[in-house]
């Protein structure tokens, strides 16, 4: 039984990863099909970095990214703080509910809704749509991960800072910030992801003229195999895992920092 | 905080929730009242329910949407579950994530090249002697691509279910007499439906609309309301009937929510 | 009587329909250590609240040193809390935590370092300057969160139930260093707890509190030799509580006999309650008896037999006694008329005092004559 569970186990891991082994494998095979391994090659690398249009598309996917996720992240702190300071229940569970409707929206809906929106507006559909609309779906994500720190946050916290003296502003960056900075930072990396995730939503508000890497990746791939989107997919993965292990490490530098400290106790 | 301090951090949050929630719901819900005239009709709602065409397509993304919940749920329960009772499971959990991370068109991009006439899963079928077949643009490769990119949204609330049980209810299940299948049957499974409901919110909905895989697996076989919203907005330009079957994905979206959020809480008894 | 450092003049606090506190009047005098007693929810911690500037009060007057203070904020007070779950701040060390309202003042990092040094020196964790919070345990946390808020060199230091979270020994043990900080310190403390035995030790005057109201206030001995009525007998120490009735002034008639007794000012045969300290009881042979009561069981407490009996009506008695009983035996039991308190239904602390001063005024005069 143990051996069958194992071996279950195993096999989804396998599915799981096959079709992302089986890309990179390719990128570094010869010939421009997914099929039969011609021999190794750096050829496809070799293509992607000397593809000028393919390198702008870099760039602005991640301009797009890192500026909306700063963005989001600024005013979903904000929108965290005045959620949790309604005192109202009623006021708070509609905020929340609110909130929550981009996160459980399908992204055709929203990527719809967002390009009627912007031609309402008469906003030009290009770079500053698509900013507008990655900094959009951002902020609820922001908002769920900063809530849960400030709830951790005792309101005596808060009283005792009044009662030494802090005015608002004091209490603010003196007090609440820090506490909750891990929020705040998970919070745009989170944003950070969903926007080098998105596909939908920006193919449908980026118009002509501005792309970014999920749309390019969809047109080429539309048009058949193409190595290069391989050898693209290479350099993703390695971005990702930089990513992952960036986070990861800097969780466990903190935490560790955290164990130290309390290893001084008599 | 004073007051006036309070309004000061709400406004740019506010603006948010007012132009980009609220506006572009009700936006959608006004456009789908107008045909590609710019008149104000209610010709899209009867097209929509009279031409059998836009029915069936809603029923078949739906029947679609819930083959690819119930097989991401046959194959993630049992994967949660066995993942939960290893040693090192948040490595093993990490690995589950790290999926997710890799942008869905590179996903559904390989399966053009696994599913294609030389590819992996032929050369597979071949080596056991069940021949070379279409593979790619079939209804099967849409539901086999789309339940691969949901499994991690349906393994990891299950996970988060089975790590919230607390382990003295098994053993007092085993201590009352139990066997490992009742224990499970009563205890373990009734209590970590809630993640399975999570992960069904998280599944069924979004493949509703997953209109790049029937693009690009699926060979325009499937429609599901996503690609037909797609098609309407970004092909046909015709806005108004688009908004439409807009409108019918949100209600099936506000459906599913209700369906599958905890209403027993306190409504019990 | 010195100037009063705090006053509570009319504070009534509602949310919604719910009365909070209704129309409490309290004064604290500078130097002195008051306590508010009472259990949970009836309006203490509240008060605290309100005194310390979190709380907005629907009516009344809250004044400090005779000045109206309702609107001023709390960081603005010269009024400083220990809170009960201590509310350090975890992003901060031992010393920054103690030094963080006096940073806030902008002083001079020299003296900063000066005061925070002291503090910490009074609270006897000198040497914890540089530790990080969560690298304390619960009485070190206690006694640094009390270094805060003196740091602040307030008039009045309020304490939100400070000990309820440590175990019953290091209770006992702050329990005297409190006290001791603050005759120290020469400022008022207000100090809030549902625990009678922390309030009896530790106070110069409490405030008993129950359902958003004062209801006796006065020294320990006062209140516990002489509790206004039922809620208060019961809540502060034990008490074998009967219903009797006056029969006269100095007499009283509890469970089929007439006794002597000190209280006057009752109106003859007005229904009332006798409260009887189960310590003031003496168990004694059936024939000095004044009651008689069948030993039930009894629990050895160490320094005393708690015994539990029952009389011919069918009351339970709780009596305090160094010699163990026997199980089943009949008893007498005998007190001092001076023991016998006797409890108006439905008085009020004014019209206590009132009468009370009456009586004992005639009592003088009753030993004079």
């Amino acid at each position: 039984m143990k051996k069958l569970s194992r071996l279950y186990l195993v096999l989804v891991f396998i599915i799981l990863y096959v079709p992302i082994i089986y890309l990179i494998v390719y990128s570094f095979s010869q010939g421009d099909t997914m099929t039969n391994y011609h021999g190794f090659t750096w050829q496809h690398y070799r293509d992607l970095f000397a593809d000028p249009r393919m390198l702008a598309i870099v760039a602005d996917t991640l301009l797009v990214a890192l500026l909306s996720a700063l963005m989001a992240t600024a005013i979903g702190t904000l929108g965290a703080l005045s959620i949790q300071r309604t005192s109202k229940r009623v006021t708070r569970d509609v905020l929340l509910n609110l909130n929550n409707i981009l996160m459980v929206s399908p992204d055709v809906i929203i990527g719809a809704s967002f390009l009627i929106f912007f031609t309402t507006l008469k906003i030009p559909l290009g770079f500053g749509s698509v900013l507008l609309s990655h900094i959009a779906f951002e902020i609820p994500i922001v908002v769920l991960m900063v809530l849960p720190r400030l709830r951790e946050m005792s309101p005596s916290l808060l009283s005792a800072a009044e009662d030494l003296g802090a005015t608002t502003h004091q209490l603010l960056t003196k007090i609440i910030l820090p506490f909750i900075t891990p929020g705040i930072l998970a919070g745009f990396f989170m944003a950070l992801t969903y926007s080098l995730d998105d596909f939908a939503v920006t193919f449908f508000v980026t118009g002509n003229g501005f792309s970014t890497l999920s749309v390019e990746i969809y047109s080429r791939a539309r048009q058949g195999i193409n190595l290069e989107i391989n050898a693209l997919s290479g350099v993703m993965l390695l971005f990702s895992l930089l990513l992952v292990g960036g986070y990861y490490l800097l969780q466990q530098s903190s935490r560790k920092r955290r164990a130290r400290k309390r290893e001084v106790t008599p | 905080m004073t007051k006036r301090n309070f309004w000061g951090y709400f406004v740019p949050y506010g603006l948010w929730l007012g132009l980009f929630v609220i506006a572009p719901v009700a936006l959608i819900v006004y456009q789908s009242f107008f045909n590609l005239d710019h008149q104000l009709t209610l010709t899209n709602y009867a097209d929509y329910f009279r031409s059998g065409v836009y029915l069936k397509m809603t029923l078949n993304s739906v029947w679609y949407a819930f083959l690819i919940t119930l097989f991401t749920g046959l194959i993630s329960y049992p994967t949660a579950y066995v993942l939960h009772q290893l040693k090192h499971r948040q490595l093993w959990l990490l690995l589950v994530i790290l999926p997710t991370w890799i942008n869905i068109l590179l996903k559904a991009y390989a399966f053009i090249g696994i599913f294609s006439q030389d590819g992996l899963a032929n050369t597979f079928l071949r080596f056991i002697g069940l021949g070379p077949h279409q593979l790619l643009f079939t209804n099967a490769s849409f539901i086999f691509v789309a339940t691969y990119i949901q499994i991690p949204f349906m393994i990891l609330p299950i996970y988060n279910a089975l790590d919230d049980l607390n382990p003295a209810f098994i053993n007092a299940s085993q201590d009352l007499g139990a066997t490992h299948w009742q224990t499970f049957r009563h205890v373990i499974f009734p209590l970590t439906l809630p993640g399975v409901k999570a992960g069904i919110q998280a599944v069924f909905i979004p493949s509703l609309s997953l209109f790049m895989l029937t693009r690009l697996i699926g060979g325009n076989k499937v429609i599901t309301l996503g690609t037909a919203i797609e098609e309407h907005f970004l092909t046909t330009m015709n806005w108004g009937m688009g908004s439409t079957i807009g409108v019918v994905l949100i209600v099936a979206m506000i459906i599913v929510m209700q369906l599958t959020n905890d209403h027993t809480k306190g409504a019990a008894k | 009587m010195s100037q009063p450092i705090i006053e509570l003049r009319h504070v009534t606090q509602k949310y919604g329909a719910q009365t909070i506190l209704n129309n409490i009047n309290l004064t604290l005098e500078s130097g002195k250590f008051y306590t508010l007693l009472g259990p949970s929810g009836c309006g203490k911690t509240t008060i605290l609240r309100t005194i310390g500037g979190f709380n907005q009060v629907t009516s009344g007057d809250v004044l400090f040193a005779g000045q109206r203070i309702n609107e001023l904020p709390a960081n603005r007070r010269n009024v400083n809390t220990v809170f009960q779950d201590y509310a350090l701040f975890p992003n901060m060390t031992v010393a920054e935590n103690v030094a963080f309202g006096l940073t806030l003042k902008k002083l001079p990092a020299d003296e900063i370092a000066d005061r925070v040094a002291k503090a910490l020196k009074l609270v006897q964790l000198s040497d914890f300057g540089a530790r990080d919070i969560t690298a304390l345990s619960g009485g070190q946390q206690q006694r640094i969160a009390i270094a805060r808020a003196i740091v602040m060199q307030p008039k009045v230091l309020l304490l939100d139930e400070p000990l309820s979270a440590l175990d019953a020994k290091l209770r006992r043990a702050m329990q005297y260093e409190l006290r001791e900080l603050q005759q120290r310190l020469g400022i008022t403390f207000l100090f809030v707890t549902h625990d009678q035995e922390e309030a009896l030790a530790m106070s110069d005057e409490i405030f008993v509190m129950n359902h958003g109201e004062v209801l006796q206030s006065g020294s320990p001995v006062d209140i516990y030799d002489e509790p206004i009525n039922h809620f208060v007998a019961d809540f502060i120490g034990e008490s074998n509580i009967l219903p009797g009735k006056m029969v006269a002034d100095y007499r009283v008639s509890f469970d089929g006999h007439e006794f002597d007794c000190v209280d006057a000012g009752i109106p003859d045969h007005e229904p009332i309650e006798i409260v009887l300290r189960p310590e003031d009881i003496t168990l004694t042979d059936l024939a000095h008896a004044k009651l008689r009561v069948t030993i039930d069981t009894q629990l050895f407490r160490g320094d005393y037999y708690e015994i539990s009996a029952t009389d011919d009506r069918g009351h339970d008695w709780l009596i305090h006694s160094v010699r163990p009983a026997q199980d089943g035996a009949r008893v007498g039991l005998t007190f001092l008329a001076d023991d016998l308190h006797v409890m108006r239904l439905h008085e009020k602390e004014a019209e206590f005092d009132a009468r009370l001063e009456t009586y004992e005024g005639t009592e003088t005069n009753h030993d004079q004559a």
